[in-house]
């Protein structure tokens, strides 16, 4: 008994495209999903080249997948995680999905008909639903990875990373030769404001100073949070000079103009140690994060609200009192 | 259920497969219009969960890929076909076998060259036991960014017996090595067995 | 008379399907090898009038035992029978003085052609 009552009608109603082509690329079958979605109709189409009906096909990568079907008699495929789409159609979600286009998994396969011509099937499935969960996962990776680069409340790097590229600027320096530079500096008397404030208000002041900092820094900078109210930036390619300069900019910013926070008007000020690199070796950046650990902690002690540079003597009095 | 192959059974595989890649070989020639050579490949049955610890050396690199097919004939003849290769030469191989290196990626054509060496080499397997086999797309399990040994172990686990078949081919002056691993599950090497055992018969 | 036929395959099952392609009208005496220094020991100590040959396999392969008989000038028809089916290997195969070149699996209308081509039956 022949199964045409059901091949026929399957056909049509599936919904997935079926495309049929002789060894010449001319179109011999689109289904009804494939012509109502390239608004193509097969009795226009029919016998026409395939690359006239599609004028946007990628023409040489087809023939070369429909030519190894023919010639090798083995199915050949396509996905649409390395190709998006063979054929441009329009899909059916188009608030869901940032893509204009039905994304597409493709099988090729060696067909003959009953005279034995040799003809090419291409099944066309829609995956555009793929696609999209694909996409969101990748959004959501990138910002898992961002929020584990970066400290919740400042936005500022977290420490962990913030070291890990101070790490490598280090490399890179020591490599190429050049000038580099660290400052760390710590918000002063913290725990008073903490105190008069509240946890909030000290909070507030950490939002705003890391904003200002943030906004006298060039792109290839890194600005972490070191620790509560301590922080650390890397001047890339940037000697002493340049770097003092930075920090006096940055001192003046957060001094000059005090925070608002509910109706209070907080005035703070930060302390900014100063240290360039000389150091050689594998433990060069610890070394150069001792130096301006000791510079901050002179500032501290002259008086607060100040620049002080690492100068190397002080590496002496450090290892006296260690 | 016995995974072990007497003799008889090893000798009529090991033809089978050399008819096979044969058979492969010379329609991979003629649709590439170039020489290819590929060596009779030596196959050993290995238990699966062996396969990860076996190929660890040889694929640990970053520089290593792995593509899955999966296939599905009469009798119950099924399995996965899993093609490893080294990447090192895969950008010259592009460049020989056509691909523009703008528009295809490397994942495009590691996937197609698996494709056309695994169904060729199937196919030539099915017809010689009277069989005919239909592919699920392949799948790149593995490339440069993830970790192939994990996927490896990972697909290993759902198979019990795998026919390691180790292929070396030769494309005009550039050799390319890949190893292709049959991955078979027990109950189909069992029906392997009985159509063996019937082709042993037939001679 | 029979014929002195020699398969030599390094596959049991290949050598009993050449032997089972023969055609049934075609008197030959069959002695089979394993592997080309099996196949050359035979080749030397008797008269052997058609070999058919594979060509991968252990020890000594194909390729070696055809010039192995064009160097020691052994007087016999090879048909070669193999798995390797490219061209440029029939090429190298048939300037080595081999008589034809079949490819596995072996199609008893084509052998039978070739058998009557030559005369053998």
């Amino acid at each position: 008994m022949s199964d045409d009552w059901l091949t026929g009608p399957i056909l049509e109603q599936l919904s997935s495209g079926v495309l049929v082509v002789d060894e010449e690329f001319q179109l011999v079958y689109l289904n009804t999903f494939l012509q109502r979605h390239s608004s193509v109709q097969l009795t226009e189409a029919k016998g026409k080249s395939l690359f006239k009906v599609f004028a946007d096909l990628p023409e040489a990568w087809l023939r070369r997948k429909f030519a190894s079907v023919l010639e090798l008699q083995s199915p050949s495929f396509s996905s649409w995680e390395q190709r998006q789409y063979v054929i441009k159609l329009p899909h059916l979600r188009p608030v869901t999905s940032s893509s204009q286009y039905m994304a597409q998994n493709c099988t090729m396969l060696p067909l003959n008909d009953p005279s034995g011509r040799r003809h090419v099937c291409m099944l066309i499935e829609d995956a555009t639903d793929a696609f999209v969960y694909q996409q969101h996962l990748q959004t959501t990776l990138q910002k898992l990875e961002q929020s584990n680069r970066v400290d919740g409340l400042t936005q500022a790097l977290n420490r962990r990373y913030w070291e890990e590229q101070l790490k490598l600027e280090v490399q890179r320096a020591q490599r190429y030769q050049q000038p580099l530079s660290l400052l760390l500096f710590d918000l002063d008397k913290f725990k008073q404001l903490n105190d008069q404030y509240g946890h909030l208000g000290g909070d507030c002041v950490l939002i705003e100073l890391t904003a200002r900092v943030r906004g006298l820094l060039r792109d290839t900078d890194w600005f972490g949070r070191y620790g509560g109210e301590e922080f650390g930036i890397v001047l890339t390619n940037t000697a002493l000079a340049g770097a003092m300069e930075v920090a006096e900019r940055i001192c003046l910013a957060v001094s000059s103009k005090a925070v608002t926070f509910n109706e209070h008007s907080i005035q703070s000020s930060i302390s900014v140690g100063v240290a360039q690199l000389d150091a050689a070796g594998e433990r060069a950046h610890e070394v150069l994060i001792g130096q301006a650990d000791m510079a901050l902690y002179n500032a501290k002690r002259e008086g607060r609200n100040r620049v002080v540079s690492y100068s190397a003597g002080e590496t002496e009095f450090q290892l006296k009192t260690n | 259920m016995s995974t072990v192959f007497s003799e008889e059974q090893r000798d009529c595989l090991q033809e089978l497969i050399n008819v096979a890649m044969g058979l492969a070989s010379d329609k991979l020639a003629r649709f590439l219009n170039t020489f290819v050579h590929i060596q009779v490949p030596a196959i050993e049955l290995v238990n699966s969960a062996q396969i990860p610890a076996q190929f660890e050396a040889q694929y640990s690199s970053a520089e290593a890929a792995l593509v899955s097919q999966g296939f599905l004939g009469n009798d119950g003849l099924r399995g996965e076909a899993i093609v490893l290769y080294q990447l090192e030469n895969a950008h010259r191989i592009a460049a020989l076998l056509g691909y523009d290196t703008d528009n295809a990626s490397e994942l495009e054509m590691l996937t197609d060259i698996s494709s056309i060496l695994t169904t060729t080499f199937l196919n030539g397997l099915a017809e010689q036991i009277d069989n005919s086999l239909s592919y699920s797309a392949p799948r790149v399990l593995s490339s440069r960014q993830n970790n192939m040994t994990e996927a490896l172990i990972e697909t290993a686990c759902h198979w019990e017996l795998a026919l390691r078949v180790d292929i070396s081919y030769q494309l005009i002056h550039h050799s390319f090595n890949c190893d292709m691993l049959l991955l078979i599950p027990g109950e189909a090497v069992l029906n392997i067995q009985q159509i063996l055992d019937r082709i042993v018969e037939e001679y | 008379m029979a014929l002195p036929v020699l398969i030599c395959d390094d596959s049991l099952l290949a050598r009993k399907q050449v032997r089972k392609s023969l055609p049934e009208s075609f008197d030959a005496d069959i002695l089979t090898a394993a592997n080309g220094v099996e196949a050359l020991t035979i080749l030397r100590s008797q008269e052997i009038g058609l070999v058919f040959l594979d060509l991968t396999m252990p020890e000594l392969d194909g390729i070696g035992v055809l010039e192995a008989i064009k160097q020691d000038g052994l007087d016999c028809f090879v048909i070669v029978i193999s798995a390797d089916i490219q061209p440029e290997m029939q090429k190298r195969v048939t300037e080595l003085g081999a008589l034809a070149f079949i490819h596995k699996p072996v199609n008893p209308e084509k052998l039978v052609v070739i058998l009557k081509h030559y005369g053998l039956i």
